[in-house]
């Protein structure tokens, strides 16, 4: 059965487990059956929506808001405490580029186990390994151990792995940050090329250009959804607010000062 | 219920591709950067076994008496190459996550494939230290019982209880490092509680039965069985075995499986 939904995420919740004494876990992991030894801290609380297939959703919110914790659920790195989440199509997480990458081996070899991870056979990496050195730019060095590689080279191999790999979802967190305008701009080139054929969900910073990029934006707010919706109209609304937090932040710390 | 019993298999098919490429990548780097490359892997055993077969000649021959030479090293050599897997394993098995968390942490990465990954790469060394042993037969007694053929029969419910083992510290591995600090401290020490340097037989007959609970030495006695004795080991041992490999497998497993989706969130 297939659906119209590439994402659907239903009263999604995530609790970290805090411990006491670092010798709770390995309790908890024991004896959990029987006793609890944490104390649940909700870092994400009934988040829902739907994301249609070929739709581009930029997600915003503060430091600390949930954004990580909710892309990494939506990847299956980790589980929802509450609720559930439905995937339809092959994931490509470009998440925290180039981490997984072994600096022993040259990048061919990255590449090609980075292709596993997400799910491509061996032939049909190894078909597309000149495309991702060709992406990528690193020339000679593609055939170097990757402890050569600068951190632009690094972050542009994974970039091109990702976006090798025929991926139905991209999920994009932050990673246009990082190599030079160039490069950068080969990112948002792909990923503009993408979003023709594809579903992508991406975190950022950069307000301005998930307006131009996105066709809905959701707002997340202390581990909530807050908004979701028009880019256009969303975005003036989380910038006002994050003004007005600031504001009362910085007033907060004068009246303290004042008061002492 | 059947379910139950074959999903460790249909996972790690699943991600047979994954398995192959990092097994490819473990094997190749281990001796990357040196210029003798692979003959460091047969160096090192078949300078053991000769270190064995010449102390065992020169200082002990009370222990050796009545055994022939040869046939003890080869012997002491056996219970050496998967008293070595083991001990490798679960001297590693607690860090293991520890080692992947980027792997773990920011990328869609079965962990479950990581068990699976080190077991197949420590049986290969230990191949190479048993074809070592194989060509050092053939100098020494100028033989190889027929026997060997079946040594892969041996080898595969003993992978089964490895993983089992590497799951299961893996996992609590993952919570407290003391885990780590036990197994290294005890994996020595349970060389002797295995017949690794003696036989079953040469211990008291009121000790046997409880030496036989480890299954690591019951994997070596039948071993020896086949390669030096040239003998099949008791049906009813071998099934015993099995059974309890194939459990202590799915029980790692289990445990794994249990808890994977918590020690994404502990590491």
């Amino acid at each position: 059965m297939s659906s119209d939904f590439a994402i659907s995420c239903r009263n999604a919740g995530k609790a970290f487990q805090l411990y006491l004494h670092r010798n709770d876990q390995l309790m908890q992991a024991l004896f959990g059956w029987a006793k609890t030894y944490y104390k649940k801290h909700w870092v994400l609380r009934d988040v829902t929506f739907d994301i249609k297939k070929g739709e581009c959703v930029g997600i915003i919110g503060r430091n600390g808001a949930g954004k990580t914790t909710l892309l990494q659920i939506l990847c299956g790195i980790t589980k929802p405490t509450t609720g559930s989440v439905e995937i339809d199509g092959r994931i490509a997480p470009i998440l925290a580029l180039g981490s997984g990458f072994d600096g022993a081996l040259t990048g061919r070899e990255n590449a090609i186990i980075g292709g596993a991870i997400l799910g491509l056979k061996r032939k049909e990496i190894i078909a597309k390994l000149d495309q991702i050195a060709d992406f990528a730019e690193i020339g000679m060095f593609f055939d170097q151990p990757m402890k050569l590689y600068s951190s632009g080279m690094v972050a542009r191999l994974a970039f091109a792995i990702c976006a090798h790999v025929d991926a139905d979802i991209l999920i994009v967190d932050e990673a246009l940050s990082v190599g030079d305008e160039a490069f950068a701009q080969k990112c948002e080139n792909f990923i503009a090329e993408f979003s023709k054929r594809g579903t992508i969900l991406v975190v950022s910073h950069g307000l301005d250009y998930l307006r131009t990029l996105c066709d809905r934006v959701i707002w997340i707010d202390a581990g909530v959804v807050r908004e979701v919706g028009d880019p256009d109209e969303i975005i003036p609304r989380y910038k006002a607010a994050v003004r007005k937090d600031d504001e009362d932040e910085a007033n907060a710390v004068i009246g303290g000062g004042e008061a002492a | 219920m059947s379910n139950f019993l074959i999903e460790p298999f249909e996972r790690a098919w699943h991600h047979r591709e994954l398995i192959r490429a990092v097994v490819r990548r473990e094997l190749k780097s281990r001796f990357r950067d040196s210029f003798l490359g692979w003959i460091w892997a047969i160096f090192a055993p078949l300078a053991m076994l000769l270190a064995y077969t010449a102390i065992f000649t020169i200082a002990t021959p009370a222990i050796a008496s009545g055994v022939p030479i040869y046939d003890y090293a080869a012997a002491s050599f056996c219970g050496l190459i998967l008293f070595n897997v083991f001990a490798e394993l679960a001297a590693r098995s607690p860090t293991l996550l520890h080692e992947h968390v980027h792997f773990i942490k920011k990328s869609i990465f079965p962990s479950e494939t990581i068990a699976w990954t080190s077991t197949i790469r420590a049986i290969v060394y230990g191949g190479i230290s048993f074809f070592t042993l194989l060509a050092v037969r053939l100098v020494t007694v100028h033989s190889i019982s027929w026997t060997v053929i079946f040594t892969p029969l041996i080898i595969l419910p003993f992978m089964l209880l490895m993983l089992g083992t590497v799951w299961f510290l893996m996992a609590l591995g993952a919570f407290t490092r003391d885990v780590a600090h036990l197994m290294v401290s005890i994996v020595p020490l349970l060389m002797f509680a295995t017949p690794v340097f003696f036989q079953i037989e040469q211990l008291p007959a009121g000790l046997q039965p409880w030496i036989k609970l480890n299954l690591v030495g019951d994997y070596i006695a039948m071993l020896r069985d086949l390669v030096i004795y040239a003998r099949f080991p008791s049906p009813w041992m071998y099934l015993g075995c099995v059974v309890a490999s194939y459990a202590v497998f799915l029980f790692g497993y289990a445990f794994f499986k249990e808890y994977k989706s918590v020690i994404v969130d502990v590491l």
